[in-house]
C-alpha cells in the first residue's frame, strides 16, 4: 500500500470520526430515549397468546392464515393469496393507553356496536370492550373491502376475555 | 439508555459495500424480495403503504419505544445478530479499501485468507442457522413449539428474511461444501465433540443466547433445528437451482480470488461481509414497524 493511499484512508477515517461527533437533531429523537406509555393505573396487557383464537379462521374466501407474531398484548397473523400477501391482521391491547384510545372518541361507524376508524388509508381500526384494538391494514383492500374481515374476527369472544 | 436506538441502527447501514453487492447478486435465488432500505422512513413507508407525515411520525415513535424495551426481546436479536456475523481481522481493511472502489481486489489479501475445514464450516453454518431461529423467536415471540413454528414460518419468509435464509444457504452452504452440503454438514454436528464446538468462536460468541441447559443442549439444538428444516432447505436448493459452480461464476466479479479456489471465495465471503447483521437489522425494523402500526 503506498503512501497516497494510506493518506487517503486516514482522511477518510477522519471524516467519519468527525461526523459520528455531531449528530444532526432528527424526528425520532424524542422517541430514542423513551417507552411506550401506559396509565400506571390501568389493568396489565394481557400475555402473549391471548389473542390467537379470536382470529379469522385459516382457509375463508381461499386465503391462507399464517400468523407472524406474538408478543405481550399483540398478536398478527398475515392473509395470504396464491403465496402473495393481501393484508395483515392483528389485535393488540390498549389498556392505559390513552393515545391509541383517543382516535376511537365519536367514531360514527360501528360493527356488531363497536367503535370503527380508518387509520390513514391503509387500516380499519375497531375497539371491542373499550380496549382491544382489532385491525385489518393492507395496501390492497380498501376500506370496504376491509370491513367484512374485521367481521370475521370472533369478537364477542374476544369482548368475554 | 445504553443501546442505540434502531432507527440509527438501520441508518447507520451502508447503502453500498460488498454485503449489499453480493446480496443484490442473489436477487435470482429470491426475485424481487429484497431492496436496501437504509432509512427508517423508508422503511415505515414500505411496510405501512402510508404517506401522511404525522402517521408516519406516530408509527415510527412508537416502534423506536417498542425496540428501547429490553424486555420485548428484539435487542437482544439485533444483538445475535450483530455476534454471529462478527467480522474481524481483515473486515476493518476490506471495508475501507471497498470504500475506494467498486470491487474490491482481494489477491493484496489473500495471505490472510485461510480456508475453513470442513469441521468448522459445518459448524459455522449450523450455528448460523440456529441464530436464525432464536432471532426469529425474540422477534416474533416464543410459540409454543418452537421449531416446527419455526418451520412453518421459514417457509413463509420473505423480504429481507428470504434474502438471508438466500444467502445462508448459497454462501454457508452449496459454495463452501458442495451438493453434498447438508449430509456433510449433519456428520460434522455428529461427530464434532463438545470440545471442538466449545472452541468454535461463533458459537461460543452466541451460546449464552440459545436454549439449553448446558452445551451438550445447545450442542443438541444444532443438529436438532438443521434435521427438521433439512427437507426445505434441500428443496430450496433443488427449486432454484442453486449449483456450486453457477454461483462462483455469478459471484466471481465481486471477489476476486482466483480461478477455482472455491474454499478461499468462500472464506473470504465469511470474513468481509456481514449479510447476517446487515438483513437481521433489517428484518427486526420491519416487524417492528408492522406492529407499531397494529398497536398506535
Amino acid at each position: 500500500m503506498n503512501i497516497r493511499v494510506l493518506l487517503l484512508l486516514g482522511a477518510l477515517a477522519l471524516s467519519s470520526g468527525a461526523a459520528g461527533c455531531q449528530d444532526k437533531p432528527t424526528r425520532w429523537d424524542t422517541a430514542a430515549t423513551s417507552t411506550v406509555a401506559r396509565a400506571p393505573d390501568a389493568p396489565p396487557v394481557k400475555e402473549a397468546g391471548s389473542f390467537n383464537k379470536f382470529f379469522p379462521a385459516d382457509g375463508i374466501d381461499g386465503m391462507k392464515r399464517v400468523y407472524t407474531q406474538e408478543k405481550t398484548g399483540f398478536a398478527e397473523a398475515k392473509l395470504q393469496k396464491d403465496g402473495k400477501d393481501v393484508a395483515v391482521l392483528s389485535i393488540s391491547d390498549a389498556s392505559g393507553d390513552a393515545e391509541a384510545l383517543k382516535k376511537f372518541e365519536g367514531a360514527t361507524d360501528k360493527i356488531q356496536g363497536y367503535p370503527l376508524v380508518t387509520v390513514g388509508k391503509n387500516q380499519s381500526s375497531l375497539l371491542v370492550k373499550g380496549r382491544y384494538q382489532v385491525k385489518v391494514s393492507s395496501q390492497q383492500l380498501d376500506e370496504g373491502a376491509r370491513k367484512p374481515w374485521l367481521e370475521k374476527f370472533n369478537l364477542s369472544g374476544l369482548a368475554g376475555l | 439508555m445504553s443501546h442505540q436506538p434502531i432507527h440509527k441502527i438501520l441508518e447507520e447501514l451502508p447503502a453500498s459495500n460488498l454485503t449489499t453487492r453480493l446480496l443484490g447478486a442473489l436477487d435470482y435465488v429470491v426475485p424481487g424480495q429484497w431492496e436496501n432500505v437504509t432509512s427508517w422512513e423508508t422503511m415505515i413507508k414500505r411496510v405501512t403503504g402510508e404517506d401522511d407525515q404525522a402517521l408516519i411520525q406516530r408509527v415510527g415513535d412508537r416502534a423506536i419505544e417498542l425496540y428501547n424495551d429490553p424486555e420485548q426481546g428484539y435487542q437482544r436479536a439485533i444483538q445475535i445478530f450483530h455476534l454471529v456475523d462478527s467480522t474481524q481481522g481483515m473486515a476493518g481493511a476490506a471495508e475501507m479499501a471497498n470504500k475506494l472502489s467498486e470491487s474490491f481486489d482481494f489477491l493484496s489479501f489473500l495471505g490472510r485468507i485461510t480456508p475453513k475445514a470442513d469441521t468448522t464450516q459445518g459448524i459455522d453454518a449450523a450455528v448460523k442457522f440456529v441464530a436464525e431461529m432464536a432471532t426469529f423467536c425474540y422477534t416474533n415471540g416464543l410459540p409454543g413449539d418452537s421449531v416446527g413454528d419455526f418451520l412453518s414460518s421459514l417457509m413463509a419468509y420473505e423480504k429481507e428474511d428470504s434474502i438471508r435464509f438466500a444467502a445462508w444457504v448459497t454462501f454457508d452452504l452449496v459454495l463452501p461444501l458442495g451438493p453434498d452440503f447438508l449430509a456433510k454438514t449433519l456428520d460434522v454436528l455428529s461427530s464434532a465433540t463438545h470440545a471442538e464446538l466449545g472452541e468454535n468462536s461463533r458459537f461460543a460468541r452466541i451460546a449464552k443466547y440459545l436454549p439449553g441447559a448446558d452445551l451438550a443442549e445447545k450442542a443438541g439444538l444444532l443438529s436438532s433445528t438443521l434435521a427438521v428444516s433439512s427437507g426445505h432447505i434441500t428443496s430450496f436448493v433443488a427449486e432454484k437451482g442453486l449449483d456450486q459452480q453457477d454461483i462462483f461464476q455469478r459471484i466471481k466479479g465481486y471477489v476476486e480470488v482466483g480461478d477455482n479456489a472455491l474454499d478461499y471465495v468462500s472464506a473470504a465471503i465469511d470474513m468481509s461481509t456481514n449479510y447476517f447483521e446487515h438483513t437481521g437489522i433489517q428484518s427486526v425494523s420491519r416487524r417492528l414497524i408492522s406492529r407499531a402500526y397494529g398497536e398506535i
